[in-house]
């Protein structure tokens, strides 16, 4: 009882600190200079219409780097910690499966396609419309999760999505030494023609960046998903 | 193509782009997976190497541009001499780590790419200067720590991992919102721009992220009490996991912490108390600790506290302005050496315990057949106690003289005390695997020994570029330590007898040269501390065994007595005295009796270190130089320093209170080597209160403090005399004696008058060669007679003739008997305290002679008067009783030549005495106005010798008296059972009982009440329940903490 | 004043989320609820990290029929949370699959996912 007085305390003062916070908070009425360059100086230099694709992949592409490197630490990480003894999923092994239901199955031959379509879609149009690598790749993932769902028994070729995502990550890095080369600076992705801002085929390299990290995003995610199958 | 190569954005290139390879080259064999990983972490470890000596030679940082925009509208990172210097040192522990964890690496390819990636991420956060890039660093080595922390699959371990993931990611929480936060109140992410407008951060939301950051940041480097998760990984983890999360992780939130540290200028005292709670607590609790990796990691976050801690205060005191000379290279030392010390010392301690596998340090086996992994072993400890002559000393020593400089000595108290309870734990853990008696089953070179040598010889190279830094006189300083390490190096290969005269020659060399151009008293000293130490030594002959490492030892020992006289500043002063301390240390351990000695010895030996090196601190802050001239014309104001000073040496000396570590340390130890200790090694804090003499002589209070200093060498005398007459191991009776004879010494220079000093270092030659002589003959008696009690011994006249002749000749020199030197020091003495007016002390001081003629007495009827024992009749029978061996026998001569050459023509040794006390010191004090040449013209000693030896004689007497009318009360008889044989010993069994209301063990008792309570402090461990949702509050405490004192104090 | 503007109310129900969560994980005893409640403190600091970059009456700062080029300047909102914040998602996701693989790997060891069973290290 004492114990659960001191995080009643500890929540109240959380509540303190964060009223104070929501007091103190005023909303800005005008951007500030760095927000005001990405944005009207961004499409400008980039060529995306979408300034926070801009922003992730080339500005803050080392940050986006890292965040590939730190999925990509997970995958990996799963599957140290949750080794297979034998091959494919254990469950199986001790208890029977009931088949997943009529409408479930129906419904997921339904999606699917249209799911996988709709990632590659995010995907490809990160830099013209909200979306991108990582969101189209969760989309994607999302697919293989269902997939899983209704058939538990799936065998997803895990070497070959391993392969995947390396070399994705492998040509993420020799893009950014492209840029590197060609142009401004590593990650720099002004080295292809800038394009009409809001064409499909604009922005640098952004759209292929985008491409590497949605393919490389769904394979890492749908491998998280397949490690918790057991 | 070279240089775009060796750039230090292929860092992240090897590290990702190897990660990312991994995978793929797993397909192709073991073999190219191994090579890969090799090559990128080698590699990295290359690039940042080089960078830094670039650096080193004067480049310029490089600031690596990413996206091809400049900051703020990019990230950018920065390689300069700093982060040349964490990334070279974590990147190559790292690879070291990658061995040691190669069994459990190797063959998995996950594991693999999580480490490159993770050392990789160490790299980003040390050089980014985006703060959510940041961030993102710490996650990915967060994250790293995470998978890695998988490879030990016990459920301790696991639970553990999960309660680490619970706290480290409540942690990166408050960073992220900070950092959004920090944001919103000034629109920029990038450190440089932060920094910049660093006073304009104000308001609410400013000030909050502000602290939010800092306790994301303080959390990580796992503060007290908010620490259990951190705690439990280090002790549950595979030792190469704990050692990276040890030193790699928190070498990388350290600094981002150094980066960011202006930030938080409002916070200084706040992170400091923090901080300073910490590192205490730490190492408080750590005296509790028997599992070796959590006592590691005890350790690990106490290192981590202080360093945080000195960066703070140094950092404050900058912003205060406190001007001292070399400010920058001081910071460096600090902060460089504290680091590169936690970071090869930790993790080689880490790596060490998982290769030899004993969980609890109480159970660790012997490391004795493996001389290597030992001597790296107590280089590894030595390290971390902040010992020379490695980095983490350089950092301490210049650390608190930053700290004097700016008068903070309750942060000296501190750091100083938390390193004490540091080192204890440490080399308690140290003298139980001395005392082992499992020897280690022998680890795997690779991936065991090799990592755990190189750890310990960098910290060695290290130490040396350090010391460079620090501004030691000259590398002569360490001839010691240099000879020493030749000796080491064909220890194994030589046989004892030849080992013993290579180190004489070497001593002899060494000694030569290093006494060169030494004059005055310095040049007296060092002639008479060689050649005393060179003959004693030489008795080492008589041992035929290997004695792995002690002469190498004995080499240190010795050079390092001229080495300190020959110290020009304090700095080399306390090296060298450090360093003789250590070798006492590893000397006495060689002897298996002086195991529990051993903690006390270097215990009571760092106490005093740390008093003389607050002392000398203080005297540079007062000064404002490290000369050791300097003390000699310190102002009215050096009494502090003084008393600082006088305190370490007091506690080397043994004075009467802190004396319990000396009959142990000098009785157990071996018996060559308790000659040496008592007759040459005791002088060294001699030396220093000489040396530091002058300072109370200047100072406002000078008679107050010379008087007490006197009375302390006095209660010495007593207690030591006291102590000795009632001691039935002889060894002991001689330590005691050894004890109480320093006193008279001490009494001598308390005079602070010409005839004290000429006293004083008249005693120092008497006791020199007497100390030598008696431990030399006890050593004979040992070896021939088999035991040190005097219970068993006697009667030894008729066998050991020799010894019998050498021993009388000591013992009267030593009591003070006409006609040999001793009576003169006493006489000496008694005038030069009449000359000041101390009679209270000059009369005690008779009294006290009388007990030391007790002793003496005692000594020589129990060894060679009083009729042999009958259990003992054997020996004599079987013929092994016999003369004691001539290696023995010739310096015990050599010793008694020297006295009666002395004692028959004074002035041999009196005229350079007299001549080498400064003459500026003694023209205001010369005794009645004559030199000493007249004094001893003068000198008519028989009136004075008549009143002595008639006073102590009448004591004698009255002693003898009062047991010759009780000696047959019933109560005696009873106490001792009747089974004194001799009159003489059942005289001083009467008075046995008397003398135990005299010596109760006071001393003992008060230190072991003392380190008990120290201990009970301890538990403060109870706050760590194991639970990982009451470490997750103490989290959340520990911001709310910093937040609402944070806001609170506007400091 | 009438309606609080709109960011305040995400910053409020932020700061409510991360309480909600903050609770969540120091009262239940289940690892999987104590997982639930960090997602829940996620979450809550993301949303109070895009509120934050708010920007009165302004839209996604992406250039379409919507935004012209010249009206960005003044009718976008910050980008910078936003784009911070998807890093952090996808670090957050990925810091939630680890303590999932830990609770199953927990439970493997005692069959019980209950924090109390997990108390072997102390002191």
């Amino acid at each position: 009882m004492i114990r659960r007085g001191f995080i009643i305390l500890a929540l109240v003062l959380f509540g303190l600190v964060f009223a104070r916070l929501i007091g103190a908070y005023q909303e800005q009425s005008v951007l500030r200079p760095l927000a005001e360059h990405y944005v009207t100086q961004g499409p400008r230099e980039l060529g995306a219409a979408n300034v926070i694709t801009g922003i992730l992949i080339t500005y803050r592409g080392f940050d986006t780097l890292g965040e590939v490197a730190v999925l990509f630490m997970v995958a990996a990480g799963l599957g140290l910690l949750l080794r297979r003894d034998g091959d494919g999923p254990s469950v199986s092994a001790n208890t029977p499966l009931r088949p997943a239901s009529e409408l479930v199955v129906t419904g997921t031959e339904v999606l699917l396609p249209l799911i996988f379509v709709f990632g590659a879609y995010v995907i490809m149009h990160g830099h013209l419309s909200a979306g991108g690598g990582f969101q189209g790749g969760a989309i994607v993932a999302s697919a293989v999760l269902l997939l899983l769902v209704t058939q538990p028994l799936t065998r997803l070729r895990l070497d070959l999505l391993s392969i995947t995502e390396s070399f994705a990550g492998v040509l993420f890095v020799c893009i950014g030494l492209l840029g590197l080369i060609l142009a401004g600076g590593f990650l720099d992705s002004r080295f292809l023609p800038q394009g009409q801002l809001g064409a499909f085929f604009s922005a640098g390299a952004i759209p292929i960046i985008s491409i590497l990290l949605g393919i490389k995003v769904g394979a890492e995610l749908s491998v998280i998903i397949d490690r918790f199958r057991r | 193509m070279v240089a775009s190569l060796l750039h230090p954005l292929t860092i992240f290139i090897l590290g990702l782009g190897g990660g990312f390879v991994l995978p793929l080259v797993y397909r192709l064999g073991k073999t190219w997976l191994k090579a890969t990983f090799f090559l990128a972490l080698s590699g990295m470890a290359l690039v940042s190497a080089l960078g830094l000596v670039r650096l080193l030679l004067g480049g310029d940082a490089i600031d690596i541009l990413t996206a091809g925009s400049l900051p703020p509208v990019s990230i950018s990172l920065r390689f300069g001499l700093w982060e040349g210097f964490f990334t070279a040192s974590v990147n190559c522990v790292a690879l070291l780590g990658a061995l040691r964890l190669w069994p459990r690496l190797s063959g998995r390819y996950a594991a693999m790419l999580l480490y490159l990636i993770f050392v990789m991420g160490i790299n980003g956060m040390v050089m980014t200067r985006d703060l959510f890039n940041l961030f993102v660093f710490l996650e990915i080595v967060s994250i790293g720590t995470y998978g890695l922390l998988s490879l030990e699959e016990t459920p301790a371990a696991l639970a553990a991992a999960f309660k680490y993931i619970m706290a480290t990611v409540l942690a990166s929480t408050f960073f992220l919102l900070a950092t959004g936060l920090l944001y919103y109140a000034t629109g920029t992410l990038n450190i440089d721009g932060l920094l910049a407008q660093r006073e304009a951060i104000g308001g609410p939301i400013g000030a909050m992220a502000l602290l939010l950051l800092l306790g994301a940041l303080l959390v990580e480097l796992k503060p007290f009490p908010a620490n259990g998760w951190g705690l439990d990984v280090y002790e549950t983890a595979t030792d190469g996991v704990a050692a990276l999360v040890s030193v790699g992780v928190s070498a990388g939130v350290f600094f981002a912490l150094f980066k960011l540290e202006p930030l938080f200028a409002g916070q200084r005292n706040l992170i400091a108390w923090s901080c300073g709670l910490t590192f205490v607590a730490a190492n408080l609790i750590g005296l509790r600790q028997r599992l070796v990796q959590r006592l590691l990691g005890y350790s690990s976050i106490g290192q981590m506290a202080l360093m945080v801690l000195a960066l703070v205060l140094l950092r404050r005191q900058e912003a205060d302005g406190v001007e001292s000379g070399g400010a920058d290279v001081a910071f460096a030392l600090v902060i460089g050496g504290l680091f590169l010390n936690h970071l090869l010392a930790k993790a080689g301690l880490f790596w060490l315990a998982g290769a030899i596998g004993a969980r609890e340090w109480t159970s660790w086996p012997s490391l004795a057949g493996r001389p290597l992994l030992l001597l790296a072993f107590a280089i590894l400890l030595v390290a971390i106690a902040g010992l020379p002559p490695f980095p983490g000393f350089w950092g301490k020593w210049e650390l608190v003289n930053a700290l004097a400089g700016s008068g903070d000595y309750g942060w000296i108290v501190l750091i100083l005390f938390g390193s004490l309870c540091e080192a204890v734990y440490l080399f308690r853990w140290f003298g139980a695997c001395l005392q082992a008696p499992r020897p280690a089953a022998v680890p795997a070179f690779f991936s065991g020994e090799l990592p755990v040598l190189v750890a310990a010889l960098l910290l060695v190279i290290a130490g040396l570029a350090a010391a460079g830094l620090a501004g030691i006189s000259s590398f002569w300083l360490f001839l010691p330590l240099a000879a020493g390490a030749a000796l080491a190096v064909i220890d194994p290969i030589l046989p004892g007898q030849v080992k013993c005269a290579l180190m004489l020659a070497l001593v002899l060399a060494g000694g030569l040269f290093l006494s060169q151009g030494l004059d005055g008293m310095r040049g007296l000293f060092a002639a008479l501390l060689l050649s005393g130490g060179l003959v004693i030594a030489s008795a080492g002959f008589y041992r035929t065994d290997a004695r792995p490492f002690h002469h190498a030892l004995l080499a240190v020992l010795l050079l390092a007595l001229p080495a300190l006289l020959r110290a020009e500043t304090g700095l080399d002063f306390f090296v060298t005295f450090e360093i003789i301390t250590l070798a006492s240390y590893f000397l006495i351990a060689r002897s298996p009796a002086a195991a529990p000695h051993l903690l006390p010895f270097l215990l009571f030996s760092l106490a005093a270190a740390f008093f003389l090196l607050t002392g000398f601190a203080a005297h540079r802050a007062a000064s404002g130089t490290d000369a050791l001239t300097a003390l000699g014309s310190a102002g009215a104001d050096g009494a502090l320093t003084f008393v600082l000073l006088a305190s370490g040496f007091l506690i080397k000396a043994g004075a009467l209170g802190v004396h319990v570590w000396l009959p142990g340390a000098y009785a157990e130890a071996e018996d060559d080597v308790s000659a040496l200790l008592s007759a040459v090694i005791s002088k060294v804090p001699i030396i220093g209160l000489l040396t530091g003499a002058y300072l109370a002589i200047r100072s406002q209070n000078a008679f107050g403090l010379a008087h007490g200093m006197g009375w302390i060498g006095l209660l010495t005398v007593i207690g030591g005399a006291a102590m000795a007459l009632r001691e039935d191991d002889v060894k002991r009776m001689l330590a005691y004696s050894s004890m109480s004879q320093l006193g008279y010494i001490v009494i001598a220079i308390a005079l602070m008058s010409h005839i004290g000093w000429v006293t004083a270092l008249y005693l120092v030659a008497n006791h020199l060669m007497v100390k030598g002589i008696l431990f030399l003959a006890v050593a004979g008696v040992t070896l021939r007679a088999g035991s040190r009690q005097f219970a068993d011994l006697g009667g030894l006249m008729r066998s050991m003739p020799f010894t019998f002749v050498a021993v009388l000749i000591a013992v009267i020199a030593m009591s003070g008997l006409p006609p040999l030197m001793g009576f003169g020091g006493k006489w000496l003495l008694v005038q030069g305290m009449a000359d000041q007016e101390w009679y209270a002390l000059a009369v005690l001081s008779l009294v006290a002679t009388g007990l030391g003629f007790l002793y003496m007495i005692r000594l020589v009827h129990g060894l060679f008067l009083k009729p042999q024992p009958p259990n003992r009749a054997e020996l004599s029978s079987a013929g092994s009783l016999r003369e004691a061996p001539i290696a023995l026998l010739l310096p015990q001569y050599a010793l008694a030549a020297a006295i009666l050459l002395l004692s028959f023509y004074p002035s041999l040794v009196m005229e350079p005495i007299a001549a080498a006390i400064d003459p500026a010191f003694s023209a205001g004090l010369v005794w009645r106005g004559m030199s000493l040449q007249e004094i001893y013209g003068y000198w008519n000693p028989r009136p004075l010798m008549i009143v002595i030896v008639a006073a102590v004689m009448s004591a004698i007497a009255l002693l003898a008296m009062l047991y010759w009318f009780r000696r047959k009360d019933a109560r005696f008889l009873r106490s001792t059972g009747g089974k004194e044989s001799d009159a003489l010993s059942r005289f001083f069994a009467f008075y046995e009982p008397m003398l135990g209301v005299l010596v109760r063990p006071m001393a003992s008792r008060f230190w072991n009440n003392v380190a008990r309570g120290v201990e009970a402090l301890g538990c403060l461990r109870r706050v760590y329940d194991g639970d990982g949702q009451t470490y997750a509050l103490y989290v959340l405490y520990y911001f709310l903490a910093l937040y609402f004192l944070g806001s609170a104090i506007p400091i | 004043m009438g309606f609080p503007p709109v960011s305040h109310l995400v910053l409020a129900t932020g700061c409510s989320l991360v309480l909600i969560g903050f609770y969540g994980m120091l009262t239940h005893r289940n690892i999987l609820r104590i997982i639930i409640g960090f997602s829940l403190i996620d979450t809550g600091i993301h949303m109070i990290l895009v509120a934050t970059g708010y920007i009165t009456g302004g839209t996604a700062p992406i250039i379409d029929e919507a935004l012209s080029l010249d009206a960005a300047a003044t009718r976008s909102v910050d980008p910078i949370p936003s784009a911070l914040v998807v890093t952090a998602i996808v670090i957050g996701l990925s810091v939630t699959a680890i303590m999932l693989a830990y609770a199953i790997r927990l439970y493997e060891t005692k069959q019980t996912l209950s924090l109390d069973a997990f108390t072997e290290s102390k002191w």
